[in-house]
Parts: structure tokens; C-alpha cells; sequence
């Protein structure tokens, strides 16, 4: 994997050999391995390496975007030439007005070397009792174990210079009975030795068990009791529905003429923290800018959206350093999210309800409404009814068809403690929650 | 790509000397143009290419997959034994060795047929008729946004195997959509997109574009965007509906087309795109439509994202029924799982670049046309809706349950269109439905839907599929807003 000094020189090279007004180069590397467990057996086992460097230049106001996963100086110097030929051809855009220009982020221990040299035969092994705890259980094992080591480079012409280096390590099982019946849990951490593998095998293997012969409940409403994993869905699929600013400035987002205004209950606190303690987050954007914390909802009043620079100018605000990748045009993106805790466990919850559903997580979350912020998707791999304070049966997968700024404004009760939830590139930190009347179409 | 052909070679001889009983490599480059105005402005043009090299081993009955970005000899010289340490994990957790269903070795060559080169095109010549597109949709009354794409891709590869075949392929893709956003406060929007919401996607060159006819539905786009804002909405009930081609593409991939990869009927995916309720038991005796639901696998099909020569196991490209006359009759297969319902591979393992593993997937999913005109369809029912335009979607793990919203709908009343719908959705269960299938729209209506981006894997890779339809109609189905 590249280190800082030459990803740094490559990049800093081939900045200074532009012919454009200003020039921005993007490098992405990553050393990414993967085993995949299905049905109690490996089935893939992968290792790759590649480098991706983005060259976006501006010529006035015209700007063009060039991409390669050569790393050589002669490629380099062709993907800046094919950006600034790009810019040629473009259309002025009057919004936009500069690159940014960025101090130095602040250092952020992101690399592990125990999930760096986590080596395939290490999984394998791994791997092999996990499949031996699901054998003597009469279960089957399916599941993914990644580590990687990625590093991002941004250096452009206004003196902007970020280096970061971080691995990842997640762990996922779904353990399963037969066609229909199965447990799901999973382990995310930058250290591969702070994921428990055991206690994931056990997590699942024990959702397995509980979800034998599951009955059907009648579509309606209930009080629900959401893992972990369930809220980062939900969570998830708000920050994609609307906190980022081009949604938000362009009346897309349920954000949108919201501001100060109350959308939840009381005890939703979400902010955008990619310094927060388990997060170690990269410290600045794919444009180089530092992030910043931004509170989202605080204490259930909209509170404000992440921008990069292009929104943050045509806004008249600073960048809070949340510019994806400059081929990409979703616009600013919230990527390390957290949820406030409550006082409880997953234990009380339980306890505390007459009648409920407990859900383990969500599947194919999509949109009905998006201004309402109104999704449907289904349950998942452990689905139980608590009656009187207690699991007293596997529940049949459901539809759920809810407004998620309604389901956290039901909420009644949140845990203490917190998980990581790795879900499509966004790493969230949230609690589990007992939230009433969420709402089931059946099926 | 040819002149690659040694560097295959060496790879598969170390891949062998290394204890490989199987090998293939795979080297490929994609080049890709993007294009994407919005509001009048080029929110982005870039162009990029992707190049590398992908070696997959079988060694004691378990595969191991390595990649890297570098192509040439020391390359190899590393990847290979990579491959290899990686399958000799695998095996310490296997079962049985996996059985390859055997092929004939084919040396061969095959592009995908284009009249035009679209990266021979201008850029500026593309840029400028977007936003024309985007100036005529825009010149609407009550219009807030609008946004038009084009992208294009070319997939030069080159597979060799250890079993002696070696094969180039060149695959060209050309895809193109606008839409338009009519707002009338902040809670209510109407959206209208052509040809699909994704746009309209081929295995064709720049003269799709030219085909699609842009200039002549921006205007009826822009005006059905203002007009759908103030339709009713669609109220509760069950009742007929009758599914555009675009909708129709969509409800096949996900009702069919994923829930026959017989990867995931295995269980292999079931971590994460789940499983299917289509296990083997049912294959041949399930009846999963109505008969005159026909559906084949076929990636001869020319203009199809799922058109090609070979495989990505260097699999010849088929025609292969999956339900015939209602009934399941196949899946989409590769070497390692046809063998488990004693059939041959129908060719259907595609990896989304030379980074990653092959896998089952979809290629062209057919349904095949039925013999009546549109209008007839909707002469024969009293009382239903006309749905046209994906915009939302959502489907179980098992590939049963479904929930789908389309862009705008009509009411048809005795017969005949009437009154335009707002966002219609409907939901059902993925056998119950289509059983209720009772007319398909005949040759003339039949489109090759291509879908750019289709999401499977752990890993997760996007892989561009299409599905073949013509519109339908469904009876006594759920429907609301």
C-alpha cells in the first residue's frame, strides 16, 4: 500500500504539471480481502489491490472531471490533460466559484496492523470454528469476513495536502435452519482484534434457534423494539432522504423549510461526528476540507445539513467537509453519523412491553414518499413477539410501511449502549429503541 | 487485448505449477463517458478508465480469486501464488470438491454490433444536445428541475483458462435519460422521466440516442410532471392494472430474475441479498404464472446488457427457458452450480470488472410476447389503472413479497383511459401475481429494458442486466398511494 510520502509526491508532480486554472487530484488505494462463508463452507476467497486517482481541473468557471487507475507519472499527467480538455468543452457554471483551499485535518489514528496482516489462513481459521459452533447447533453458516487497508490522498493547486491511512474489519453471519429460519449479527471495527468473532457465532446461532416456528401476525401497528442495526436502516435512509445540502437547497429534502423547526420526539439527537471516539473517521473530505462535527437534529429540532464547497458557496456558508468523490453527483454526504443513547438496555425494553415486535433488522429499505420520509422494507433474520415482558415466539417476516421522522417521534425508550453499524459505506453509532405504533402492511 | 495472451498464459502455468486444478484469468479494461446536466448546467463530465487483471484458482476443491491493478509480468508473478495461498484456505473449510460442469474449449473472438462509436462522438456534440434536451423541458410552465444523462462504456477483455480456451470480447453500452421536477410546495413534487427513470440502456452504439427520439417527449415529459402534481391520488383497493415495458423490466428482475440464481437458491447469498423461495423441489412442477408467462435466460438476444459471446467462465452465450408456459423450468447457472440440479451451465457467471469474482447473474431476462395491441388490453377492462415508469421499488429476501411505485398512472374506466393518477404503487406476492397475469402486449410492443446498475455479492458488485418485455396486465391486485 502506498505511504504518505510518495502518494504525496506523485500527486503534488502531477498538480504542478497542469495547465488549468486549478487542479485537484484525488488518490484512492485499497488492499481489500474478503472470505465468504455460505452454507457452512468457503465459497470465495478474494484479495485485490488497485489505485484510483481523480483529476478534477477548472478553467475559469468550466470544469471537467478525469479518472484512472494508473498510477504511473506519465498516466497522471494524461488524466489532468483529459480533465482540462473536459473543462474545454464545458459549460461555464456560475455557482461555482473556487477549489478550496484547506489546512492540514487533524491527525486521527485510523490503521491497525493486527486487521492490516490479518492474513487468509487467520480467517480461515476463523472461519472453520464458526462453522464447527453452527454444525454442532445443526445450523448452516453463511457469512463475510473483510479486512482492508485503504488510503486517501488529496492534494490540489491551492495548497491543499491530506494524507489518511485506515483499515476496516467486519464480521457478518446468518446462521440458518432450513429455508426460512435464521439469526443474523455482526462485528465492525478498525481493529480486527476488538470484533468477537465468538460472541457474533453466538449472537446468531442463538436468533436461530429462537426463530422456530415462527407464527404470522396480522398487518397494523405495534410497539417495536428495533436492534441496533434496525435503527442505523432507518438512520441510514434519512441522511440518504435529506442531510445533505444539494437536497436541502433544492427543496428535495424533508429538511427543506424545516430548519428550527421540531421533526422528531424529544430524544433524537443525530449528529454528523466523524471525530467521535469509536469513530476514528477519515478527517477530511474528498476534497481535501477538514470535516467538521454538524449537528443534524438536536433534541428533535432540524438543526442543519453537511455541504461541500460547491453548496457551501452558492449557500454563502463554509464547507463542513462532506464533498464525495468529484465523479460522483449526489452532492455532500453525511458518512459517520451518530444517534443519541437513552438510559436503558435491550433487556428493559423487553421487560417493559405488554405486546411488541423485536427486530433484528431491516431488508431492500426503500422509499414510498421521500418528502415524508415514508419507506417501506421488510423484517429480517430474527423477528420475535414479546408478550408481557417476554419473547414468547418467532414472528414471520413483515412489511413495514412508516415515516421514519414519525417512528422518531414514537420513540419511548433508548439504549445505553451503542453499536457500530457499517451499512453501504456509512458508518453509524446508535442505540437500540422501543418506539409505539410502527406500522405493518402485512406480507 | 491480444497481445496479452502470453501474460495469460504464464499466469495460468504458474497458476498450475502451483497445485491449481482449474485456472482462468481474466484481463480487462473498461473505458466509460459521463454526462450529466442538471438545471442547465453540466454538473459533470468525466471520462475514465479502469484497467487489471483477475486470476481465479481452484486448488483441493475450493477457489481462491486474486486481483490487481497491475498488468504485467511481475504482476503475475505475484497475483498467481496469491490466488492459490487464498484456494488453499478455502479447502480448510470446504465440503466436497467443487465439480465444474465441463465445456468445450473455445478460441474466439465477438464484439457487440454498433453502427457508431459513441466515443467517437464529440463531447462537446453530446454536452450540447443534453442540454438542448434540458432547455426544452425546462421552457415548461411550473417546471423547478430538470436533469439529462448520457454514459457510455466499452469492455475490452481477454479470458484464458486452463482448459485451453482463449477468448476477446469487446461489449459497447450506450444509455441516455432525461427527467423533469415540477414542485408545488415543499411537500409535493411531480416527477416525469423518459425513456425509464434510469434512462434507456443497449449493447448499442451513439445510435441509440438518436433512436430514443428525445426531442419529441421532453415537452410531454415536462408537461405530464406539472399535470401529475395535481392528479388525485390512487385510493386503496385491488384491481386490475396494466405495467408499462420499464415497470415490467423492473418486476421481472426482481421477481424472476434474481429469485432464479441458483447461486442464491443455494443459500450462497444469503448473508445479504438473501435467498429464494424457488428452491429445486419446485423446479418443473411450480406453477410461477399464468400460461402464457414464458420467460428465457438469453444473452443471444442482440442490444441487451446481458448480450454477449461468452461468459465470464467462457461459457458460450444461450437461450434458455426459466418458466415455460407458467411453469419453472430452469435458473441462471454457472459451472460449479448447474451440476447440483444435474443440468449443464446456461452461462451466467458475470464479474462487474477484472476486480472482481465472477458470479451468478442475471444476463437477459425475457419474458416473451404475448398477441394482443395495448389498446385491446385495455378495451377489455372496466375498471383498473395503466401504469407507466419505474420510481420506487422494494422486495423481500426470499424474493416474495414486493412493493412497487410507478411514476404516474391513468385510470382506466370501461374500457377506456380517463383521468391521470398520481404516484400509483401496488404490492403483492411474487407467484400470486404473476398467475394473474392474463395478457401480454405483442412483438410490436416488446423492448429490451436495460438496467445499468444492478446491486448483488459480498463483495458488492454492480452489474448492467436487461430484461425483455412487452406491457402486461395483472389481475386483482393491491393498490394505493
Amino acid at each position: 500500500m502506498m505511504k504518505r510520502d510518495k502518494a504525496l509526491e506523485i500527486l503534488k508532480k502531477g498538480v504542478e504539471s497542469s495547465q488549468a486554472d486549478q487542479t485537484e487530484l484525488v488518490l484512492m488505494g485499497e488492499d481489500f480481502s474478503f472470505t465468504q462463508l455460505a452454507e457452512n463452507v468457503i465459497r470465495q476467497n478474494i484479495y485485490r489491490s488497485d489505485h484510483t486517482i481523480m483529476a478534477r481541473t477548472a478553467v475559469g468557471k468550466k470544469i471537467g472531471v478525469a479518472v484512472t487507475n494508473r498510477i504511473d507519472e506519465d498516466s497522471i499527467a494524461q488524466v489532468i490533460k483529459t480533465a482540462t480538455e473536459i473543462a474545454s468543452y464545458q459549460k461555464e457554471d456560475p455557482d461555482f466559484v473556487s477549489l478550496p483551499s484547506s489546512s492540514p485535518a487533524p491527525e486521527i489514528k485510523g490503521f491497525y496492523q493486527s486487521t492490516s496482516e490479518y492474513s487468509p489462513t487467520k480467517k480461515a481459521k476463523d472461519v472453520e470454528m464458526v462453522v464447527k459452533r453452527c454444525k454442532a447447533q445443526k445450523l448452516a453458516g453463511t457469512g463475510a469476513f473483510q479486512t482492508e487497508t485503504d488510503v486517501t490522498a488529496v492534494v490540489n493547486s491551492l495548497g491543499t495536502k491530506q494524507f489518511f491511512e485506515e483499515t476496516k474489519a467486519h464480521f457478518s453471519l446468518t446462521a440458518s435452519a432450513g429455508d426460512t429460519i435464521s439469526g443474523w449479527a455482526q462485528g465492525y471495527d478498525r481493529d480486527v482484534n476488538k470484533i468477537s468473532i465468538e460472541d457474533i457465532t453466538r449472537r446468531a446461532t442463538l436468533k436461530t434457534i429462537l426463530s422456530r416456528n415462527p407464527i404470522e401476525l396480522p398487518p397494523g401497528k405495534y410497539t417495536v423494539i428495533l436492534e441496533e442495526a434496525a435503527v442505523a436502516s432507518l438512520l441510514l435512509f434519512l441522511g440518504f432522504l435529506g442531510f445533505g445540502a444539494k437536497a436541502f437547497l433544492g427543496g428535495r429534502s424533508f429538511m427543506a423549510r424545516n430548519m428550527g423547526e421540531k421533526i422528531t420526539g424529544d430524544r433524537i439527537t443525530i449528529v454528523e461526528d466523524p471525530f467521535h471516539q469509536v469513530m476514528n473517521a477519515i478527517p477530511f473530505d474528498y476534497e481535501g476540507v477538514p470535516k467538521k462535527r454538524v449537528t443534524l437534529i438536536e433534541n428533535g429540532i432540524a438543526k442543519g445539513v453537511v455541504y461541500n464547497s460547491y453548496y457551501a458557496n452558492k449557500a454563502g456558508v463554509e464547507s463542513t467537509g462532506h464533498a464525495l468523490p468529484p465523479n460522483n453527483t449526489f452532492g455532500p454526504y453525511p458518512k459517520n453519523m451518530v444517534l443519541s443513547g437513552g438510559n436503558s438496555s435491550l433487556e428493559d425494553m423487553i421487560a417493559s412491553t405488554e405486546k411488541g415486535i423485536l427486530i433484528t433488522h431491516f431488508w431492500y429499505i426503500n422509499y414510498m414518499n421521500p418528502m415524508k420520509t415514508q419507506v417501506t422494507g421488510t423484517t429480517r433474520d430474527g423477528t420475535f413477539l414479546i408478550e408481557n415482558g417476554k419473547i414468547k415466539s418467532a414472528v414471520k417476516n413483515m412489511r413495514m410501511g412508516q415515516s421514519i421522522l414519525e417512528a422518531f417521534s414514537n420513540v419511548e425508550m433508548m439504549s445505553k449502549d451503542r453499536k457500530l453499524c457499517p451499512q453501504f459505506g456509512v458508518v453509524m453509532y446508535v442505540p437500540a429503541m422501543k418506539i409505539n405504533d410502527f406500522t405493518f402492511m402485512g406480507g | 487485448m491480444k497481445e496479452y495472451t502470453k501474460l495469460a498464459e504464464l499466469a495460468l502455468s504458474l497458476a498450475k505449477d502451483g497445485g491449481a486444478t482449474y485456472a482462468d484469468i481474466r484481463i480487462e479494461e473498461i473505458k466509460q463517458e459521463n454526462i450529466s446536466v442538471r438545471d442547465g448546467t453540466a454538473e459533470l463530465i468525466e471520462k475514465s478508465t479502469d484497467f487489471g487483471l483477475g486470476i481465479r484458482v481452484m486448488v483441493d476443491g475450493a477457489w481462491g480469486f486474486a486481483a490487481s491493478a497491475d498488468v504485467n509480468q511481475e504482476s503475475i508473478q505475484r497475483v498467481s501464488p496469491q490466488a492459490i495461498e487464498l484456494a488453499r484456505a478455502s479447502s480448510r473449510v470446504r465440503d466436497k470438491h467443487i465439480v465444474l460442469a465441463p465445456i468445450e474449449k473455445i478460441v474466439d473472438s465477438y464484439q457487440t454490433p454498433f453502427v457508431t462509436d459513441p466515443f467517437s462522438i464529440p463531447l462537446k456534440e453530446k454536452l450540447d444536445y443534453l442540454l438542448f434536451l434540458d432547455s426544452l423541458m425546462a421552457g415548461v410552465s411550473g417546471i423547478n428541475q430538470t436533469e439529462s444523462m448520457m454514459t457510455f462504456i466499452k469492455r475490452n477483455k481477454l479470458f484464458a483458462s486452463s482448459e485451453g480456451s482463449i477468448i476477446q470480447q469487446l461489449i459497447i453500452q450506450s444509455g441516455a435519460g432525461i427527467s423533469a421536477v415540477a414542485m408545488k410546495s415543499h411537500r409535493q413534487m411531480g416527477t416525469r422521466s423518459y425513456p425509464n427513470s434510469s434512462g434507456q440502456h443497449q449493447t448499442k452504439g451513439y445510435e441509440l440516442i438518436r433512436e430514443l427520439d428525445f426531442e419529441n417527449n421532453a415537452g410531454r415529459i415536462a408537461e405530464e410532471a406539472v399535470a401529475v402534481l395535481g392528479a388525485k391520488e390512487c385510493s386503496s383497493k385491488n384491481t386490475t392494472i396494466i405495467l408499462d415495458g420499464p415497470q415490467m423490466s423492473l418486476q421481472i428482475h426482481e421477481s424472476i430474475g434474481h429469485a432464479l440464481e441458483l447461486d442464491r437458491v443455494f443459500g450462497a447469498e444469503r448473508n445479504f441479498s438473501g435467498t429464494s423461495f424457488a428452491t429445486p423441489d419446485k423446479l418443473n412442477n411450480l406453477r410461477y404464472g399464468s400460461e402464457i408467462v414464458s420467460v428465457v435466460n438469453d444473452s443471444t438476444r442482440p442490444f441487451g446488457l446481458g448480450t454477449f459471446g461468452y461468459d465470464d467462465e467462457g461459457v458460450k452465450a444461450k437461450r434458455s427457458f426459466l418458466i415455460k408456459d407458467g411453469i419453472l423450468t430452469g435458473y441462471l447457472s454457472s459451472r460449479d452450480t448447474a451440476p447440483q440440479v444435474g443440468m449443464a451451465s446456461n452461462g451466467c457467471v458475470r464479474a462487474s470488472s477484472w476486480a472482481n469474482v465472477p458470479i451468478v447473474r442475471m444476463t437477459n431476462t425475457n419474458l416473451l410476447p404475448g398477441d394482443k395491441t395495448l389498446e385491446e388490453m385495455i378495451t377489455e377492462v372496466d375498471e383498473g389503472i395503466y401504469m407507466q415508469t419505474v420510481r420506487t421499488w422494494s422486495i423481500d429476501d426470499t424474493r416474495e413479497s414486493f412493493q412497487m411505485g410507478c411514476e404516474i398512472g391513468w385510470e382506466i374506466k370501461n374500457g377506456k383511459l380517463g383521468e391521470m393518477i398520481k404516484s400509483p404503487s401496488y404490492s403483492g406476492n411474487t407467484v400470486q401475481f404473476w398467475n394473474s397475469c392474463d395478457a401480454i402486449a405483442n412483438e410490436k410492443y416488446w423492448e429490451i429494458w436495460g438496467t445499468p446498475n444492478c446491486g448483488k455479492g459480498q463483495p458488492a458488485q454492480n452489474m448492467p442486466t436487461s430484461q425483455g418485455a412487452s406491457p402486461a396486465r395483472f389481475r386483482n391486485v393491491k393498490v394505493g398511494s
